[in-house]
């Protein structure tokens, strides 16, 4: 990645500021994450509406960056580095923008749970694993987005599949519990949707830590796996 | 990216060197030129690209104390264009050439581009007609001046003369065409005109183009070599060059890290 | 920039006092300007009044004679007329390929450097010396005589320098680029000469050729070297006339006939004890003056029709 300065400073600022502000959004969809866990663990409902509030302004965030992006792209006509950083910031944002939808999703989830009763406890353990393991990936894909550090990128894309394999445990549990005590249905299934949305979040959380490979190396290394094998 | 076929060899530079007197101009290039393709020189001014297109046509022949070393292959026949043994006319007769500025002789638009021919030794008013007319097409100004071919072509406008002089370098037939910074003296539209042109010759023929614009050399090439003091740093397919160059020089000179 | 504000006041003043030195110059400019035409206005002036009653078309059709009131000028404007005509058919086809070859194809090495400054130093040459020259040259060793052909060889050898540099100067304005475009199409360097460089110089070489002429023919030295005679009563013979009975003239005999022409005409009349010639002297003045500002007006004409069509 190419850290020298442009002839114009203005570039930089402007490519600066977009960095911030990607930087400042992921924040904001790592607490809204956290969050979401943390009701989910403690019921504590009343914070799902200011999860709910949160994501409007991390929509708000994304409109303003991806805006941003069209502007510099207009007016600059990035190349190379810079045009890679542009374009990988503008898929960045939309899984930041979605991991919080899936945030959201939780709170939901949550709150649907807490209403009709309470959560019972065999169920907890295994999915607030399943959260932090999510919820670490991307905190460390933003690091690796900050940094520009590939290694850490490929470290998050590897964790994604224990992430996949563990969601997959979940499920079968799951279903294990709703056969053998069919009154538990309703639950589970509410929070085999709030296993599919963290899981959906350590996806986002790979798909940033590709697009920070792409801006890096200019390698596009999605789908490889898939193909592989 | 998807897979290409690797395109025929056109002419390729082996080794070349070049010296204005003393002061060495190209540092041992070597470099493909791809047959039906358009390959864009860019880097900063002085960096050699200019000194390096004008070797194709030996167009440094006409000055003194210029001296090549090296090769240029020009393929089917593999001929070295830079061998002394080889006639300099004879050269320019397959390679053509248009300049940065329009520079259409103070005749009329017919004359300008029949003059390829006429020193030729071409003197058969039909033939001459139908080629200038074909010319003409192929430079895309038929249209434009069909009515009035005898007119003086300096009343054309700048982005008329400039089609003009690849018409020109078109009637005479060349295997390759040398365009060096055709468009830096016209405005947007004209330029346009230009690179949509380029485009449509490259069926035809193989085109070296040096510009000073990025994006275009971006827009029109299909190859883009980066140049700098007198070396080729680096040579690639434009698509990668301008996402992810190898060198870090081409990358500073393609983000406007350096004058 | 906080020291050096100025007030309203002193920048206009600064401007006045700029201002003032602009118009000193412009009048100092305008009187040393004026020196030059007003001498030129008195001497064409006095040549006209002195010279008036003579301007008649019998001056022009009568033959030197005795009587000053008889003698006319047919013999001496025909004379520099044909002399002129042999000058410029000699220069013109010598100075230009000269100046083509220097420009086009010379090779910048000591040699062609001593022909440059040789031809620089020729325009210096005293016009005696170039007399002097031919008389040995063309008069005794080739034996042409005091005839027009030695006098247009003479006086083409005296311009051939002129048109040589105004060639080249009028090459040198051809942009690169116009010459570069020929060549990129193919072409040889004679092509490119002849297609382009030629023609398109051609306006500038005629300008130089036209003022070389006009500088010729107010020649007098050289001439006189030669062998010119002053006093002529017959014209030179006119191709394919009789001239004695039976013989008719050849196409080129003319050449080789002895002459006059007009500042020998003039000189001969000044140098004469009767005052009433120096009468024709003026008039024939005058009749030279016309001759040479109507052929600056010419080169002057010819160059703007030329170039209308030559843009780059």
């Amino acid at each position: 990645m190419n850290e020298s300065q442009h002839l114009s400073s203005q570039f930089d600022e402007e490519l600066g500021r977009l960095r911030t502000h990607v930087l400042q959004m992921g924040g904001m969809v790592e607490t809204q994450v956290s969050s979401a866990i943390d009701a989910y663990s403690s019921g504590e409902v009343t914070s799902v509406k200011s999860i709910v509030e949160a994501d409007r302004k991390i929509n708000d965030l994304e409109k303003a960056i991806d805006d941003d992006c069209a502007h510099i792209i207009a007016k600059r006509q990035p190349t190379a580095s810079d045009l890679r950083l542009v374009l990988g910031i503008s898929k960045i944002v939309t899984d930041l923008e979605r991991a919080g939808d899936e945030a959201k999703k939780i709170a939901k989830g949550v709150r649907r749970i807490y209403e009709a009763g309470h959560l019972p406890a065999q169920y907890g353990i295994g999915i607030r694993h399943l959260a932090e393991a999510a919820l670490n990936l991307v905190r460390q894909a933003l690091d690796a987005f900050a940094r520009l550090d590939t290694g850490q990128a490929q470290e998050v894309i590897r964790a994604d599949s224990d992430v996949d394999t563990e969601f997959k445990s979940i499920i079968r549990q799951l279903i294990t519990h709703m056969m053998e005590d069919p009154r538990t249905i309703t639950t589970s299934i509410e929070i085999i949707s709030i296993a599919r949305a963290i899981e959906r979040i350590g996806d986002h959380a790979k798909n940033v830590a590709e697009q920070v490979v792409f801006v890096v190396e200019g390698r596009d290394i999605r789908h490889v796996k898939e193909k592989a094998k | 990216m998807q897979i290409h076929d690797q395109p025929a060899l056109k002419a390729e530079a082996r080794n070349l060197n070049f010296y204005y007197g003393e002061a060495k101009a190209l540092k041992n290039i070597n470099m493909p030129i791809y047959d039906k393709k358009v390959t864009a020189l860019i880097g900063p001014s002085g960096c050699g690209k200019s000194t390096y297109l004008r070797s194709f046509n030996r167009m440094h022949d006409l000055y003194p104390g210029n001296r090549y070393e090296g090769e240029i292959r020009f393929y089917p026949d593999n001929t070295n264009l830079l061998a002394p043994e080889v006639d300099p006319i004879e050269v320019r007769m397959r390679v053509g050439m248009v300049f940065q500025k329009p520079n259409p002789f103070p005749k009329s638009i017919y004359e300008n581009v029949a003059y390829g021919l006429r020193v030729r030794g071409e003197n058969n008013k039909r033939v001459l007609d139908d080629k200038v007319e074909q010319a003409l097409k192929g430079g895309a100004l038929w249209d434009e001046v069909k009515d009035r071919l005898n007119d003086l072509a300096s009343n054309l406008s700048g982005g008329q003369q400039q089609r003009l002089c690849i018409a020109r370098a078109l009637a005479t037939d060349p295997e390759l065409l040398l365009f060096d910074e055709p468009t830096s003296a016209l405005d947007p539209i004209a330029t346009g005109a230009i690179e949509e042109l380029v485009h449509e010759l490259k069926k035809r023929v193989t085109i070296l183009i040096v510009t000073h614009n990025m994006q275009q050399a971006a827009r029109v090439s299909d190859y883009t070599a980066y140049m700098y003091l007198g070396e080729m740093i680096e040579f690639g397919k434009t698509d990668e060059i301008f996402i992810k160059p190898n060198d870090k020089r081409t990358e500073d000179y393609i983000t406007g890290r350096m004058g | 920039m906080q020291h050096s504000t100025l007030t309203a006041e002193q920048v206009r003043a600064l401007i006045a006092k700029g201002k003032l030195k602009d118009t000193l110059f412009q009048a100092l400019g305008i009187f040393f300007l004026g020196i030059g035409l007003i001498v030129i206005f008195l001497l064409v002036g006095d040549m006209v009044l002195r010279g008036s009653e003579r301007l008649n078309l019998d001056f022009f059709m009568n033959f030197a004679s005795r009587r000053a009131a008889n003698a006319g000028i047919l013999s001496a404007w025909v004379g520099s007329l044909l002399v002129m005509m042999v000058t410029a058919f000699a220069a013109v086809p010598l100075g230009v390929a000269a100046g083509v070859y220097l420009e086009e194809y010379a090779k910048r090495n000591w040699v062609t450097e001593i022909i440059e400054i040789n031809i620089t130093n020729l325009a210096a040459v005293p016009s005696i010396v170039y007399g002097l020259l031919s008389l040995g040259i063309f008069v005794y060793a080739f034996g042409f005589g005091q005839s027009i052909l030695t006098a247009g060889l003479t006086l083409a050898l005296l311009i051939l320098p002129i048109v040589i540099v105004s060639t080249r100067e009028a090459i040198r304005s051809i942009p690169a680029m116009i010459r570069e475009g020929s060549m990129a199409v193919g072409a040889t360097r004679w092509q490119t000469c002849r297609y382009h460089i030629i023609p398109y110089a051609m306006p500038g070489i005629l300008t130089g050729v036209i003022i070389g002429l006009a500088r010729a023919i107010g020649e007098t030295a050289p001439i006189i070297t030669i062998g010119a005679l002053t006093f002529i009563a017959f014209l030179p013979p006119a191709p394919f006339t009789e001239v004695t009975p039976g013989v008719n003239a050849g196409m080129f005999d003319w050449l080789m006939s002895p002459f006059t022409v007009m500042p020998i005409q003039i000189f001969n009349w000044t140098s004469r004890p009767d005052p009433a010639f120096e009468i024709n002297a003026a008039a024939a003045g005058f009749v030279l003056m016309v001759m040479v500002l109507s052929m600056n007006a010419i080169a002057i004409w010819l160059r703007y029709k030329m170039r209308k069509n030559i843009k780059w």
